[in-house]
């Protein structure tokens, strides 16, 4: 087979590739990772690179306007080689590494997406009071000093150890691997019987995890993990003191195969697809943790302990368990629940007997990152009727109270992480996240104040916001010419740009049109069914919710009154509403830390009624009614149509 | 046992189409459509003030394939010109009013240009003094050429123009709002884009006063049943209250009857069908009477003997 050269430009990095092979495929071969959201199947038009030299063959889609065309413009996933290349890869079409997000931690504060140490160790003042749960970590050190065997004592050495540990525990199973039996009789002579002794919680019984001489019991620490579809974070925490240590995130590498679970359960039945997936995301918690630990100056072994927290497809493809049937009917997952297993045994890198534990699932659609979420926003202790909204990619809702949870899955879409924008990123420094008029002209508020890269899920509620009221669109969604901004048409598709080419910190223009704004459109209409028919099979008015928390990393801030005037929320006193960030992250270091939270997650996720809004009779009409500004119903919104 | 009868909120919008020489047109006279206040024809619930209007169809241009023979035969050589044939609607068939389809103006047919439309346009206006209802060729693009034309020739007659979609409302909604006009606003069988609709148009400072609602019509046996529940929830929104979606509605009747396979085809085909002279009327009648019970305001048709037919069956319901 004729194997050609392609040449990345800025990196000057070359790969050689067959002829054939996709010049996205050659740009993840040679290590550059591009935005990719439809998994190469030439629909998303994020890929785009500029090609400087060589032939090539290409399939144009809409996604190419005429005037990039004509600059050498084409999509990576649909661009072959005829010939050794070289091709630029512009800024807009890379996914920023993991610098942007910890870099200057301080100074701005993402708790959508990464939260400062120093700024978690404060509990959350939540209007539900979560309730505090009782230390018991995941994994406990103790240092034991053992009374040395006799003719008159003469337990064998694991039953005295047993028996020390139940002098001031109250264990009545407990366990020993082989291994630690067979290292036991040596290392408690050689350490003069002095010891510390690992205990982890292993489904219901307790595990003696680790042995080793001499007294190590302050150094015990844990990892807390969300694994998002989009980004995953991890916080370092001190299992005795129960601090944040550290916090470190990075966007999930298996973007690269897919923006939303449904295309990368379809890349996991590829040949390799599902290892290859596998590896991406254990990778990445990996180096995440390596991260953490030298920052620390800790080892690898004093983390004795990780608590993941993410959707189920999520902990299929972490786990490595074939995620297929997932997406076929009857939509079912290999395992809601997973034991407590080796972190090793999931490839995870810290003790090698270190544990793993994950936070149970309802179903298919909705994971333990919501049951994660729910245990973190305490809507379980209260007799008041919650609503909580989780702003990912899959737009998890879930309304109730500590009697009972019903929950959908609404499919969302990727807007609110900046997806299937013309112009979208993650919440990430330099994303624009708030956009107001002064003196006729609009402008705009980035993440820390940088040069603005892109929009990021507050920044498009907030710019749909302040279009809708100074009639920059219409209600459904048409840009309309206005004194605000210059109008630009392409194609038939309408565009406003936000930010000139000049001003921006990525070279390009930074834009928003009518696609995009349907997209945002759409999206939210199918929260705010969801809302509707969760509140409709509950038997309840809106009115009747008290409380109201939204999760999710769609900046640092969320404007409650833009989301409500797009219609994206219900149309409550402001003052209800709680934007609480990453609560996955957030339950999975409650769960961590306390083997009572854990219980409660497990009675969370056993209390939650999973509803499937196909199923729902006239879901399609309600989401239909919601695909307007804010509702075609504009009764629903009273204090939007004061505004309009 | 005492009847229960059902008290609503709201009634429906009345819609003047037509202008007289005294508000500012030439009309002999206007109709007024919609005001019902229930249900249609319920006893006591609808006062029926305006009864529903029938509106014959007359061509810009001679509908050769696409009329079936039968139904040719009734205007013979008055459909080589629109003049003739409108004129014969109203005085031989008695039509209430004359909805004339620029089907010329189509660039797949003869690609008329907006002038030509507008030229039949005034000659229709001389020769019948009945209110009008003007339609477009089907092509979004040229209709927006040709409507903006014709809504200015004709200013003043408060001509009901259409169609107006989602995708392409704004430009026949100014053109109707600079020429007087009224507008038939189309939502493909989706009642929630209907209102959407009819909100963006109110948002041109369009009056609502001035919308007549199209859902699409379905031809018995073809889509009837969907059109008919989506117009059924409309009229029953409109009478709870709801002001965009309270105007009075259109169906096109006739052309989508004789575009069935069962009105077109001749004796040869399906002798169980029964005779091909009188199979189309009673379907177009038929449907027209499903649309009429469901709440139709004005019923567009072709056949003379349907329109007769339809017109006896209100006047009966009417009384009832």
């Amino acid at each position: 087979m004729k194997e050609f050269i392609i040449r990345f430009l800025p990196e000057k990095r070359s790969v050689s590739v067959d002829k054939g092979t996709d010049l996205l495929t050659a740009a993840i071969r040679s290590g550059i990772n591009i935005y990719n959201s439809c998994g190469g199947e030439g629909v998303c038009g994020r890929c785009k690179v500029i090609v400087k030299k060589g032939k090539y063959r290409t399939e144009y889609s809409g996604r190419i306007q005429e005037k990039e065309q004509k600059k050498g413009y084409v999509l990576a996933c649909r661009t072959t080689p005829e010939s050794d290349m070289t091709v630029h890869i512009p800024e807009e079409s890379r996914l920023s590494g993991i610098e942007v997000l910890t870099d200057g931690a301080k100074a701005s504060r993402l708790s959508g997406l990464y939260t400062p140490a120093e700024d978690i160790q404060e509990e959350p003042q939540h209007k539900t009071k979560p309730k505090l749960f009782k230390h018991g970590p995941l994994s406990t050190k103790i240092f034991l000093k053992l009374p040395r065997p006799s003719i008159d004592d003469n337990l064998s050495d694991t039953d005295r150890l047993f028996r020390e540990i139940r002098k001031n525990h109250d264990i009545p199973v407990m366990q020993m691997g082989l291994a630690n039996i067979k290292k036991l009789p040596g290392l408690l002579r050689e350490s003069n019987w002095e010891l510390t002794v690992t205990l982890g919680n292993r489904n219901g019984t307790t595990e003696i995890v680790i042995i080793e001489p001499g007294d190590h019991s302050p150094e015990n620490f844990g990892v807390s993990l969300d694994i998002g579809t989009t980004t995953i974070v991890a916080y370092l925490i001190d299992l005795n003191t129960q601090k944040v240590l550290a916090a470190n995130a990075s966007h999930n590498p298996q973007v690269d195969f897919g923006e939303d679970v449904i295309s990368r359960i379809i890349y996991a039945e590829k040949e390799k697809g599902l290892e290859k997936l596998h590896h991406a995301v254990v990778d990445t918690v990996n180096m995440l943790i390596a991260n953490l630990v030298n920052e620390k100056s800790l080892t690898l072994d004093d983390i004795t302990a990780v608590m993941c927290a993410g959707n189920t497809t999520m902990m299929h493809l972490l786990l490595k368990i074939d995620p297929a049937y997932i997406r076929k009917e009857p939509y079912i997952p290999a395992a809601n629940s997973i034991p407590v297993i080796r972190a090793a045994e999931a490839g995870i890198k810290i003790h090698p007997r270190g544990l793993l534990s994950c936070m149970p699932s309802i179903g298919s659609y909705v994971g333990g990152d919501i049951v994660s979420g729910i245990l973190a926003s305490g809507m379980d202790n209260t007799k008041d009727l919650c609503l909580f909204v989780d702003l990912g990619t899959n737009g998890e809702v879930a309304l109730g109270n500590k009697e009972y949870f019903l929950a959908c899955s609404t499919s969302a879409g990727p807007c609110f992480e900046g997806g299937g924008l013309t112009s979208g990123i993650r919440a990430m420094k330099g994303a624009i996240q708030k956009v107001s008029v002064k003196d006729n002209a609009l402008s705009i508020e980035t993440i820390g104040g940088l040069p603005p890269k892109g929009i990021c899920g507050s920044g498009a509620i907030d710019i749909i916001s302040v279009f809708m009221r100074h009639k920059i669109i219409d209600r459904s969604g048409k840009i309309k010419d206005n004194k605000i901004c210059e109008v630009k048409e392409e194609g038939r598709v309408k565009r406003i740009t936000l930010v000139d080419k000049k001003s921006s910190g990525i070279g390009k223009e930074i834009c928003i049109d009518e696609n995009d704004i349907k997209n945002i459109i759409h999206s939210k209409g199918a929260i705010y069914t969801g809302i509707e028919v969760l509140l409709k099979e509950a038997g309840y008015a809106k009115s009747d919710i008290k409380h109201v928390f939204i999760a999710g990393g769609l900046g640092t801030s969320l404007g409650i009154r833009s989301a409500i005037n797009i219609g994206l929320l219900p149309d409550l006193p402001e003052e209800i509403f709680e934007f609480m960030g990453n609560t996955s992250v957030t339950g999975a270091k409650m769960g961590i830390l306390s083997q009572e939270a854990m219980e409660k997650a497990y009675s969370i996720a056993e209390k939650i009624t999973y509803l499937d809004l196909s199923a729902s009779p006239g879901f399609m009409n309600n989401y239909s009614a919601a695909l307007f500004l804010p509702h075609t119903d504009i009764n629903l919104f009273p204090s939007v149509k004061e505004i309009l | 046992m005492d009847r229960l009868i059902e008290k609503w909120q709201d009634k429906i919008t009345e819609v003047r189409i037509g202008a007289t020489k005294e508000q500012g047109g030439t009309r002999g006279k206007n109709i007024t459509i919609g005001g019902e206040t229930g249900i249609y024809f319920i006893k006591d619930e609808d006062k029926c003030p305006n009864p529903p209007a029938i509106a014959m169809e007359v061509w810009d241009m001679e509908p050769s394939e696409a009329w079936s023979e039968t139904l040719k035969s009734c205007f013979g050589a008055a459909l080589k010109d629109p003049a003739e044939w409108a004129k014969m609607c109203v005085e031989k068939f008695s039509a209430d009013m004359i909805c004339l389809r620029l089907a010329g103006t189509n660039p797949d047919t003869k690609n008329d240009s907006p002038e030509k439309a507008g030229k039949t346009l005034e000659k229709i206006l001389k020769a019948v003094s009945v209110p009008l209802v003007v339609i477009g060729g089907s092509s979004p693009e040229k209709d927006n050429e040709v409507m903006v034309h014709c809504a200015e020739v004709s200013r003043g007659e408060n001509c009901l123009f259409g169609i107006a979609t989602q995708e392409n409302y704004k430009t026949l909604a100014a053109a109707c709002l600079s020429g007087g006009h009224s507008i038939i606003s189309e939502a493909p069988i989706d009642i929630n884009i209907a209102k959407q609709l009819n909100i963006l148009i109110c948002d041109m400072q369009f009056p609502a006063d001035k919308i007549v609602i199209h859902h699409a019509t379905g031809a018995l046996g073809y889509g009837l049943e969907y059109t008919y529940s989506i117009m059924e929830r409309t009229r029953l929104a409109g009478l709870s209250g709801d002001k965009m979606l309270s105007m009075p509605m259109i169906s096109f009747v006739g052309h989508e009857t004789w575009r069935t396979k069962e009105a077109k085809s001749g004796d040869e085909t399906a002798k169980e069908w029964g005779s091909a002279k009188d199979r189309g009327i009673l379907l177009e009648s038929a449907t027209a009477a499903a649309y009429i019970n469901v709440g139709a305001d004005i019923l567009v048709m072709n056949h003379p003997k349907a329109v007769e037919e339809t017109k006896k069956m209100i006047t009966k319901l009417c009384k009832a």
